[in-house]
């Protein structure tokens, strides 16, 4: 039981953390998209 | 002249060898980059939301976008990764975070993740195309189409057993590509490229259809993931129905059923480790591509495997989604669009067509990527060399290549063709992989001190510490879910466990053998080496001066034309530079090789030998390895770089003398400018000599067309105001007049004269190459040198 509540934990803060990430990333993710017009294809 | 220097140590007798660091390869954009990764991780849409409905139930698709999504966190943890300088192997750079053990377990998953997806892909494409030739079967005995004798032979409809008939064609696509890769096929990301684009139209069509279909037919809830929709099997709940009976699990614990969920989900993002793989081959600005490559990798596989798992459950009712396509759900929404069923057959067979390619391509990838991997463990020391000993005649690692697939075919035989016990499997080694990942990225974010091109956000400062607080929450969502499979997936725990236990058993005691090993060849190193490291191969730098002869060298047995060379040339006028070309195949590894795993015992063999051949003939060879991706691209960037006039091979136990030169012409012709000629020269064992130019050179000219020329040049320079007119200016002209009518209307004219030309004169040459190449750099000399009389 203690480790099912300890893999919970891990699971939810980690999943917390990771949106933040996703979120963050969306703005340089985004400045690299719209610069991406140049030399597509080599 | 520039000074000559001996390649031996100054007072010693330690012989001097180059290794240029930095690998000759052929740079792609990050498109092609991305396509090459997409070929993997696209092809999990095809079996990966099937796999999760039937372990989670009707809310599967929610998990599916929540694991797409988290695959975008995923993904920056290797961005990171490749934005570290450092060189080795996956091997390596684990155990500086980790240490040996962890090290060698994380490399077991890797590769328990590589292995499995050969058979899941072939078995999965497979599975597509039998029940598209069921379905064709039973359209056309609904229409009466099908004899009577033929239901007589079938006791009723024709119909192949599925997985049966799944088994054998993941046989053989795999056994193609084995023979493919003994063989060496050259892998370019051309077809890569090719295949995500017509996977493109695929996937625009399934959309726009399908929004039409959501239109026009309505649709069916997708139930939200919350616990209460939770409807796990007794398989899908693994070790946990024994301590838990009866499903109460999920409802019991809430957020742990959604763990449970999202790791029989996981699967979708599987393929995502592929990006280290092309990290090395992008162009510059190299961080750069890998962002963009990985930001086009993370939106279209959302797309693609997001969507259409959402998609199939609203569009295919539910009393055939599992029981019926549970394997092919692609297929069967493919068949509920809105429309004819013609039209509908018709797209199910263009569906099955892209399956076949993007999922026979993961084949492939799979047996290249599990190479790489070992011949880097290998390189790393942790996999005796005897594995890495290349095949006599192809040159290729035959003996890893032949372990990988026999894994593979192991490994279909014994799925009897079962999807979903292959996913369950295959998903052990991607969460493991995954996870060792993020743990070995982590710790490295306190122990690596090198440069590091870019960070995961979110860190922050206490103190003069900084807190990786996002690498640190992925890595313990991939932990938390790596753990709760390990409860959720018997099958896959088992066979993982041993799988990993197998590889890390091989590993440690090969490590044990290389440990006793490696102290006698660095003994053998310092008695008789000298390793030089350099980034480049420079000319001036290397000491080597200018029209001096290169001489390839591969095989420690085949030095005929070393000799040949030190008969020929004098080494007081003219450097011999023996090179070897340490070829990496595409897409096989993220970092660069350190250089004393660029030179290993193997090339300490084959240079022991090469000097013992100069040293009986009283002379001195200069030493050079170069890691590449291409040999032909190597060797004309090496003679390039170094300026020689000539290089000097062997016969290719794989190519004839011409291809030989047809393949150097290719890769001299693919060169940036300033480009140089030079010779090339082939030595048969018994001592003949094919010679080629490489490069543009004058052509040799027959007596009557020098004749006709002469002809013309008399009668035009009697008319006015020509009288001092060359012949040149005539060839000139001519030429001018002939390409412009060759690329105009007269064309097949053109080409049909000279293939009537060509046959009537039936050089020797062009008899050996049925389909000369249309090149015009490569030019055919007679024995002595002397321009032969017709060019080849």
């Amino acid at each position: 039981m203690v480790g099912a509540r300890f893999l919970e934990a891990m699971f939810v803060i980690g999943l917390l953390g990771s949106l933040g990430v996703l979120l963050v990333s969306f703005v340089e993710d985004a400045e690299t998209l719209f610069d991406m017009e140049d030399k597509g294809h080599s | 002249m520039a000074s000559f220097s001996p390649p031996t140590v100054p007072g010693s007798n330690r012989v001097r060898i180059v290794v240029a660091t930095s690998v000759m390869l052929t740079f792609i954009s990050y498109w092609r980059a991305a396509a090459v990764v997409l070929c993997d991780l696209a092809s999990s849409a095809y079996y990966a939301c099937g796999i999760a409905e039937q372990a989670v139930g009707k809310s599967a698709p929610w998990f599916i976008v929540g694991v797409m999504l988290f695959s975008f966190t995923v993904r920056a943890i290797y961005v990171e990764s490749c934005s570290m300088f450092v060189r080795g192997g996956v091997y390596k750079v684990v155990k500086e975070a980790l240490g040996g053990t962890l090290a060698k377990l994380s490399v077991s998953a890797l590769m328990f993740d590589y292995v499995l997806t050969g058979p899941i892909s072939g078995v999965s494409a497979g599975q597509y195309i039998v029940g598209l030739i069921n379905e064709v079967l039973f359209t056309a005995d609904a229409h009466g189409w099908i004899p009577r004798a033929v239901h007589g032979i079938f006791h009723g409809t024709p119909q192949f057993d599925v997985n049966l008939t799944s088994v054998l064609f993941a046989l053989a696509v795999t056994l193609y590509y084995w023979w493919e890769n003994i063989k060496g096929i050259h892998e370019s990301s051309e077809k890569a490229l090719w295949v995500m684009q017509i996977t493109t139209v695929m996937v625009v069509v399934l959309l726009g259809w399908s929004g039409f279909t959501l239109f026009k037919n309505g649709f069916q809830h997708v139930p939200l993931p919350t616990p209460h929709n939770l409807h796990f099997t007794d398989e899908s709940l693994g070790f946990l129905r024994w301590r838990f009976p009866g499903q109460s699990l999920p409802q019991m614990f809430g957020i742990l059923g959604i763990l449970i969920a999202f790791g029989h989900s996981v699967l979708a993002m599987s393929g995502e480790e592929s990006l280290a793989q092309v990290n090395r081959e992008l162009a510059h600005p190299k961080l750069k591509n890998l962002k963009r490559a990985a930001i086009v990798i993370a939106l279209y596989s959302f797309i693609f495997t997001g969507l259409t798992a959402l998609l199939a459950v609203m569009l295919i009712p539910d009393s055939v989604r599992v029981p019926v396509y549970k394997d092919n759900l692609i297929a069967g929404l493919a068949m509920y669009m809105y429309g004819p069923e013609l039209m509908r057959l018709v797209f199910r067979g263009f569906v099955v067509l892209v399956g076949f390619l993007i999922l026979s391509g993961a084949v492939n990838t799979a047996i290249i990527g599990s190479n790489g991997v070992l011949n880097r463990v290998s390189e790393d020391g942790v996999l005796a060399d005897w594995f890495r000993r290349p095949h006599g005649k192809y040159g290729t690692s035959y003996r890893i290549i032949n372990l990988i697939v026999g894994l593979q075919v192991f490994t279909i035989i014994a799925s009897r063709g079962d999807v979903y016990a292959l996913g369950e499997a295959y998903a052990f080694g991607v969460i493991w992989s995954f996870a060792f990942k993020g743990l070995a990225m982590l710790v490295l974010r306190f122990k690596y001190k090198g440069e590091r091109g870019w960070k995961v956000p979110i860190n922050f400062h206490i103190g003069r510490y900084e807190i990786p607080f996002g690498m640190a929450s992925i890595t313990m969502v991939l932990l938390a879910v790596a753990l709760m499979n390990l409860f959720t997936k018997s099958v896959a725990t088992v066979s993982g466990v041993a799988f990993s236990a197998v590889f890390f058993v091989i590993f440690t005691l090969s490590e044990i053998a290389n440990k006793k090993k490696t102290a006698a060849y660095d003994k053998h190193m310092n008695d008789q080496f000298q390793l030089l490291q350099r980034d480049t191969v420079e000319r001036e730098s290397l000491s080597i001066r200018p029209g001096n002869i290169l001489v390839p060298v591969r095989d420690y047995n085949t030095l005929a034309h070393l000799r040949w060379a030190l008969e020929k040339f004098d080494t007081r006028e003219q450097d011999v530079v023996v090179m070897s070309a340490r070829i990496t195949t595409f897409g096989a590894a993220a970092y660069e090789l350190a250089p004393d795993q660029i030179f290993s015992d193997y090339e300490q063999t084959l240079f022991t030998r090469a000097v013992a051949v100069a040293e009986s003939f009283g002379k001195t060879v200069s030493l050079l390895v170069v890691p590449a991706g291409d040999v032909w691209a190597a060797i004309v960037q090496t003679a390039n770089n170094l300026e020689s006039s000539a290089v000097v091979a062997g016969v290719s136990s794989k190519y004839a003398p011409q291809e030989q030169a047809f393949n150097l012409g290719r890769a001299w012709e693919g060169l940036p400018e300033p480009k140089r000629q030079f010779i090339f020269q082939v030595v048969h064992p018994e001592g003949g000599v094919d010679t080629f130019r490489i490069g543009p050179h004058s052509p040799s000219m027959k007596d009557e067309d020098v004749l006709l020329l002469h002809r013309l040049w008399l009668n035009i320079t009697r008319e006015p105001g020509l009288d001092k007119l060359h012949h040149h200016e005539i060839l000139r002209e001519a030429l001018t007049r002939f390409a412009r009518d060759y690329g105009a209307r007269d064309r097949e004219d053109i080409l049909k004269e000279l293939r009537r030309v060509n046959s009537e004169d039936g050089t020797e040459a062009s008899r050996s190459t049925p389909n000369p190449p249309p090149l015009p750099v490569v030019h055919r000399e007679s024995d002595d040198g002397r321009a032969a009389r017709r060019d080849s």
